[in-house]
């Protein structure tokens, strides 16, 4: 194949990659007041990669780059719910930074540059072109959590997850380096191929080097301590950012590597569904715990999202199609809740400053019914109580694993989210049965109130809404994996 | 026409809210009401089209989730179970929407408390027209959610917020179970709809588990659950019961039914006492096909729903707080629902469960219609001679006693040849006959349930009564401004009295012969298993008789039941015996079968309890003070306290998981850090233990080596796992 | 001769030492900084033996896309140190524990 043929399936790409670029160099010339602009030019560019991805010659099947780099069903699903996510983050960012004078121009430029590598990363199917993903991802991650640049919390954050981070990194390029070494290729086609009996061992330590370092990017137990730090010390749209499209990429990419280069036929199925059990278990089990006595609301989802990933690596661990498409739903269904909840929790600002405190919700359902109303259907579907989306979800990689003979899992599932049903309930109770506390300010801002609405009325309808077809896209993208 | 029987309740939900804001309160309320008196009129209508008219039939709405082989569909099933539990709903939701306009007429909040009301009879119908076990799960969870809003509907009241808390919790567990159930269904069967499920247990298919090499016919079939090779039917029935025990507020799950008292009044009618709790019961009666194919989780229901009939009835003695004696008056009698479809007698279960619905609703209203008019004051102590400013009230109450209780005339059955006597006397005479028996047979726990039943019905009795004298008897004990100027209950209020009492007084007398009786065969259809009571050896026989026809569809009587056995007889004669003792069942009733102490017993509890009652609460110096069960006395304190389940169940579970989340919550404290010393990696001894401890401490250090530990813990796991 | 194993085993012991010096140094952010140059490094050992072993050039390809991302992030990780002692006036290890449970 021709250069050229090769490029065209990855204008999405580059047409992140350029107008990134381009953002950046119209940032450092035009005055710092129209900051704005380039957020709406980052809004825009996201767009466009979002149409070419659904419409363009990238929405074609093509494999390009000697096989690092594919354009695909799952990709495509992947990259759209990506560029979404990504476009809600900066939408909420929006008044926030305002008043917290942070209002630069990096911040699009950052989430564009971040978006790029996930993208690259979901596409990838070279151990090397998965590695440049992550990392173009996560640079740009570690900066923005250090974002808010004067604040002690915020370059802590930025500090541990950037060392963490880069510990991370340097575990999975060693198991990466093992998997090329034992099986001579990089290409996930051909680890696969080149898998036998003779060079299991050295594979299966490959193997589980590669899992830890993404267990960190999805924050799965016990990789996941940075997590609530990361959370309560960042900006929140940063934290929202991290807690949504970050995830679902590296959750894309750890099925698609499990599933590409391990595939069942070569019996390594058996070798990472353990792991991942293990590693499923362990996440459902903290996040479910540690919520329990937070107090700070950040943290709390952080935990929060420690436990859903946990359910999502559920379906992964089934490893089956229906397993893989019950992982794309949930996560779907995980970034809508998430996103929502950090809407809310960026309407809780007094004037004296953004209030982070659980107990500062209390009595919410006096002074602001509609944003307790809100909040509480949230907190419903977090626990994952039927009507709301959140149940279908759970519903549908528990289904998932029952089917792959999970069962210890499916019980440690089930119980622990009997206990995280007590924590999501503790924040409902407290925005309805405590005294008021002082009123929040109102002017949150249209993004903001508009991002919450729409994720509450989606959550809450989303059965009729969305569920149908979400369900028939993620069947229709897990299936070109196998 | 049949989806809106549904559907009308929930737009009524969807409205009140606005309209309350944009209109009005009462128009909120009149708009509500009127959705579900037209859902009750459509109930009605499909009650005589369906149970009646034998015109079964299952509208299909649309799909919820269809992945794989994975196929749940939002639909409206009609059979005669489904009808009946429709004409319930509807009907006590109607009444007790409207005596909510009387009672709840002071409340700022009622838009509120009308569209949750709504929306709980949406859930509550959702829940019995499902067709398949995950749109029952979805009402199930429903009915839950509805219930703990409801319950916290006085939010200000702490005690409100811990009961709402407390009945989604203990909820919680109940459904760990039923989900667990429904997975192990999916397993098994493949399948989550009830068509497939119960066809493939009736006809004894051969089923193949996933990921199982090769099947098994299903009444053999096993399944590895846990380590344990159990009978799959078995495990099955089990679970699914775990869910009901917890919705049906069933022994050892009972313990948030009472607290959930703390809602307003007209919610324990509807959701405690007629509809939400009977969910239980419905769900056991939906799977008859499966509980007959798995007697020792039959067993296990009966032993629990008599235990439970007992264990309830005795707390409700010598409570003072009218509700709760009302609600453990509840608890109790859906513990005889549940022994006599533990037995086999689904038939009166579901008998029970439509007469019930009737005078315990009443006796819900009548109560609330008390504490209205006393101030809110549920006191009984506080009570007392109640009946001269509510007159009305105090003959609806005496009519919902009788029902309760059970009165009527065993000797005018011969002559009428239906039971005369009050709803509670007509079904529970027939459970606790189909135990007596069952008993007979030889089915397991029977016997039991049958003393328990009986026993039960003298405490029943005393504490009915009881509630009657301390209430509505002897001299005031209210402050004098109460009982000067009593909140009158206004006609809103009355007129679902009337109707109830209605119900109370004729529905076991109008709907024995369909139910128990010599119709219920043609009645019940295809919707539960019916094994003629009075059937000797039931079983065996309608098994072989099954075999002899494949499916005759009026005979469903004994021709449901599926060949576990081999028919080895010659097949005709099994069924001609079959026949006769249908037909010897249809035309002498079930009264032949018995002795005569049996038929009596029930009545002779009920007076036993009644003498008892009145003996200490009308004739004693102080009715405060009987003799029998003495303030201060071991028995006393033992019931009062609620035999101490509460206490042993904070001590078991709620303390040890507190003390859990604690410790969890403290790894982190910086305290303990400081106080076990900063040196990090400086003794590798008790380093495990310290590790916990200085999980998510803050420090980078400790993070990095919590992640090299992982990996190092997994490399060890799976190489442990490699090498076997 | 020097062998596969022997250069696999120099990778391993200073993939180790880089780990180690993360969790067991609590002085200075800098030298975590520079632990982590030590195991990309160690990786790198590990894919130019594993590519001269196999005869296959992507192992050195793989080396240098590491070596350039190394750069980049320590690039990054110097930047928010820098931010990190220009609100702390210290870049002590300890001292980063504002959050903790």
């Amino acid at each position: 194949m021709q250069l050229g043929d090769n490029i065209s399936f990855a204008f999405p790409e580059i047409w992140l990659a350029i107008s990134a670029m381009a953002l950046l160099m119209i940032g450092v010339f035009i005055d710092s007041k129209y900051h704005r602009f380039i957020s709406f030019g980052a809004i825009f560019s996201i767009f466009v990669a979002l149409f070419l991805v659904n419409f363009g010659t990238a929405s074609e099947n093509a494999s390009l780059f000697n096989g690092a780099f594919v354009t695909d069903g799952f990709g495509q699903f992947s990259k759209s719910v990506i560029y979404v996510a990504a476009i809600f983050a900066i939408i909420l960012s929006d008044r926030f930074m305002e008043r917290e004078r942070l209002a630069r121009f990096e911040y699009p430029v950052l989430i564009l540059l971040s978006v790029l590598g996930m993208s690259l990363m979901v596409a990838s199917t070279d151990l090397i072109s998965v590695y440049m993903g992550i990392e173009l991802q996560s640079l740009a991650l570690y900066i923005l959590a250090t974002f808010n640049r004067d604040s002690r919390r915020s370059t802590e954050a930025g500090l541990k997850y950037f060392v963490l981070g880069a510990l991370s990194s340097g575990l999975m390029l060693y198991g990466m380096s093992l998997i090329y070494g034992f099986t001579g290729a990089t290409t996930f086609e051909a680890i696969a191929a080149g898998a036998d009996e003779a060079n299991r061992i050295g594979l299966i330590f490959g193997m589980v080097f590669l899992i830890s370092g993404l267990s960190f990017k999805v924050s799965a137990a016990p990789f996941h301590m940075w997590t609530p730090d990361v959370y309560e010390g960042s900006p929140t749209p940063v934290t929202a950012f991290f807690a949504a499209a970050p995830k679902f990429a590296a959750m894309a990419i750890f099925a698609r590597v499990l599933v590409e280069a391990f595939p069942a036929a070569t019996d390594a199925l058996s070798d990472w569904q353990q792991v991942i059990v293990l590693v499923s278990i362990l996440s459902m089990v903290v996040g479910a715990f540690s919520a329990i006595a937070q107090k700070n609301i950040k943290r709390l989802m952080a935990y929060s999202s420690i436990g859903h990933m946990g359910y999502a690596l559920m379906g992964l661990a089934a490893g089956t199609s229906q397993g893989i498409s019950s992982v794309l739903v949930y996560m779907t269904i995980y970034l809508i809740m998430t996103i929502g909840t950090f809407a809310c929790i960026l309407m809780m600002r007094r004037p004296e400053g953004m209030a982070e405190n659980i107990s500062d919700l209390s009595g919410l359902s006096q002074t602001r019914p509609g944003l307790a109303i809100m909040f509480s259907a949230l907190m419903f579907s977090l626990a994952g109580i039927p009507i709301f989306l959140g149940f279908f979800a759970k519903l549908y990689v528990f289904m998932a694993a029952v089917n792959a003979g999970l069962f210890v899992l499916v019980v440690v599932g089930a119980l622990s989210s009997v206990i995280a049903t007590y924590y999501y309930l503790r924040v409902v109770k407290i925005i309805w049965m405590d005294e008021p506390a002082p009123e929040f300010e109102r002017d949150a801002g249209p993004g903001v109130k508009g991002v919450a609405i729409l994720s509450t009325v989606l959550i809450v309808a989303g059965i009729v809404v969305i569920m149908p077809f979400l369900n028939i896209a993620a069947e229709a993208a897990a299936a070109t994996l196998f | 026409m049949e989806p809106f029987v549904v559907l009308l309740p929930l737009f009524g939900a969807l409205l009140a809210m606005p309209i309350g804001r944009m209109v009005s309160a009462r128009a909120a309320e009149l708009t509500t009401i009127a959705f579900v008196l037209m859902a009750c009129l459509i109930a009605w209508v499909l009650f005589f089209d369906v149970a009646v008219g034998h015109n079964a039939r299952t509208i299909q709405l649309f799909t919820w989730i269809g992945s794989g082989n994975f196929i749940a569909d939002w639909a409206v099933k009609l059979d005669t179970m489904s009808v009946i539990m429709l004409v319930v709903i509807t009907s006590v939701s109607s009444l007790v929407h409207i005596y909510s306009v009387g009672y709840m007429h002071d409340d700022a909040s009622r838009p509120r408390f009308f569209a949750y009301l709504s929306l709980f009879t949406f859930a509550m119908l959702t829940l019995v027209t499902a067709d398949n076990f995950i749109q029952l799960f979805f009402g199930w969870e429903g009915v839950g959610l509805a219930s703990y809003l409801l319950i916290g509907f006085y939010h200000h009241k702490k005690s409100a917020n811990d009961a709402a808390i407390k009945a989604f919790v203990v909820n919680r567990v109940g459904d760990f179970g039923f989900a667990l159930g429904i997975m192990a269904i999916f397993f098994i069967f493949g399948s989550v709809g009830f068509e497939e499920v119960f066809q493939a247990v009736r006809t004894d298919a051969v089923v193949t588990p996933f990921n199982a090499a090769d099947g098994a016919p299903i009444s053999e079939l096993t399944v590895g659950f846990l380590g344990l090779e159990l009978h799959a039917l078995t495990l099955i029935g089990i679970l699914l019961f775990i869910g009901a025990m917890g919705k049906s507020a069933q022994f050892f799950l009972h313990t948030w039914l009472p607290d959930a008292m703390e809602g307003p009044t007209p919610v324990s009618a509807l959701i405690h006492a007629a509809t939400m709790v009977t969910a239980g019961v419905f769900l056991v009666c939906r799977c008859s096909i499966i509980y007959e194919n798995a007697p020792d989780a039959a067993t296990l229901v009966t032993f629990i729903g008599a235990t439970t009939a007992f264990f309830a009835a005795t707390v409700g003695l010598l409570q003072d707080d009218i509700k709760k004696v009302i609600a453990y008056s509840t608890c109790s009698q859906l513990g005889y629902m549940f022994f006599a479809a533990g037995v086999g007698s689904y038939g009166a279960a579901m008998f029970h469960l439509f007469t019930h619905a009737f005078f315990k609703a009443l006796l819900f209203l009548g109560a609330g219609s008390v504490i209205h008019a006393v101030h809110h004051e549920q006191d009984m102590k506080k009570m007392g001679g109640v009946r001269h400013i509510l007159p009305f009230t105090y003959a609806m109450m005496i009519i919902g006693t009788i029902a309760i209780t059970g009165v009527g005339f065993p000797f005018l059955y011969d002559i009428f040849h239906f039971p005369v006597g009050t709803a509670g006397f007509a079904s529970k005479d027939a459970i606790i006959e189909a135990a007596y028996a069952a008993g007979t047979e030889g089915r397991t726990g029977a016997y039991y349930a049958f003393a328990m039943g009986l026993i039960a019905a003298v405490f029943t009795s005393f504490y009915s009564w009881r509630l009657i004298f301390l209430t509505f008897h002897g001299k005031s004990r209210a402050p004098d401004h109460v009982m000067k100027h009593p909140h009158f209950p206004p006609n809103w209020m009355l007129l679902p009295l009337a109707v109830l009492a209605f119900g109370a007084l004729f529905a076991g007398m109008l709907g024995y012969k369909s139910f128990v009786g010599d119709k219920a065969a043609s009645f019940w259809g295809n919707s539960i298993y019916i094994a003629g009571d009075a059937h000797a050896g039931g079983e065996s026989h309608a098994v072989e008789a099954y075999a002899a026809e494949a499916t005759p569809p009026v005979e469903g009587d004994h021709a449901e039941t599926p060949a576990i056995a081999s028919a080895e007889d010659p097949a005709g004669a099994a069924h001609d015996e079959a026949e006769e003792h249908t037909e010897g069942y249809g035309e002498e009733g079930e009264g032949h079968h018995f002795p005569l102490w049996v038929l009596y017993a029930p009545l002779l509890a009920m007076l036993i309890g009644f003498g008892t009652a009145f003996a200490h609460y009308m004739r004693g110096s102080d009715p405060l003070r009987p003799g029998l069960l003495r303030e201060g006395g071991i028995l006393y304190s033992f019931l009062k306290n609620k035999w101490y389940v509460d206490e042993v169940y904070r001590f078991l579970f709620l303390n040890p998981s507190r003390r859990l989340g604690r410790i969890l919550w403290k790894i982190g404290d910086g305290r303990i850090i400081d106080g076990l010393g900063p040196d990090g990696l400086s003794g590798l001894a008790g380093f495990g233990s310290r590790l916990i401890v200085r999980l998510q401490s803050g420090y980078i250090y400790h993070y990095a080596f919590a992640m090299l530990v992982g990996i190092g813990v997994i490399l060890l796991i799976v190489r442990l796992g490699g090498a076997q | 001769m020097i062998g596969l194993g022997h250069y696999l085993t120099v990778a391993a012991i200073l993939f180790a030492i880089g780990a180690c010096g993360i969790f067991i140094n609590r002085k200075n952010v800098i030298i975590i900084l520079m632990s982590i140059e030590l195991m990309l490094l160690a990786v790198n050992i590990n894919l130019v033996a594993f590519s001269q072993f196999l005869g296959d050039l992507v192992g050195q390809v793989f080396a240098f896309m590491v070596l350039t991302v190394a750069a980049a992030e320590a690039a990054i990780g110097l930047a928010i140190l820098v931010t990190f002692f220009r609100n702390r006036g210290d870049i002590a290890v300890d001292d980063a524990n504002l959050m903790k449970n």
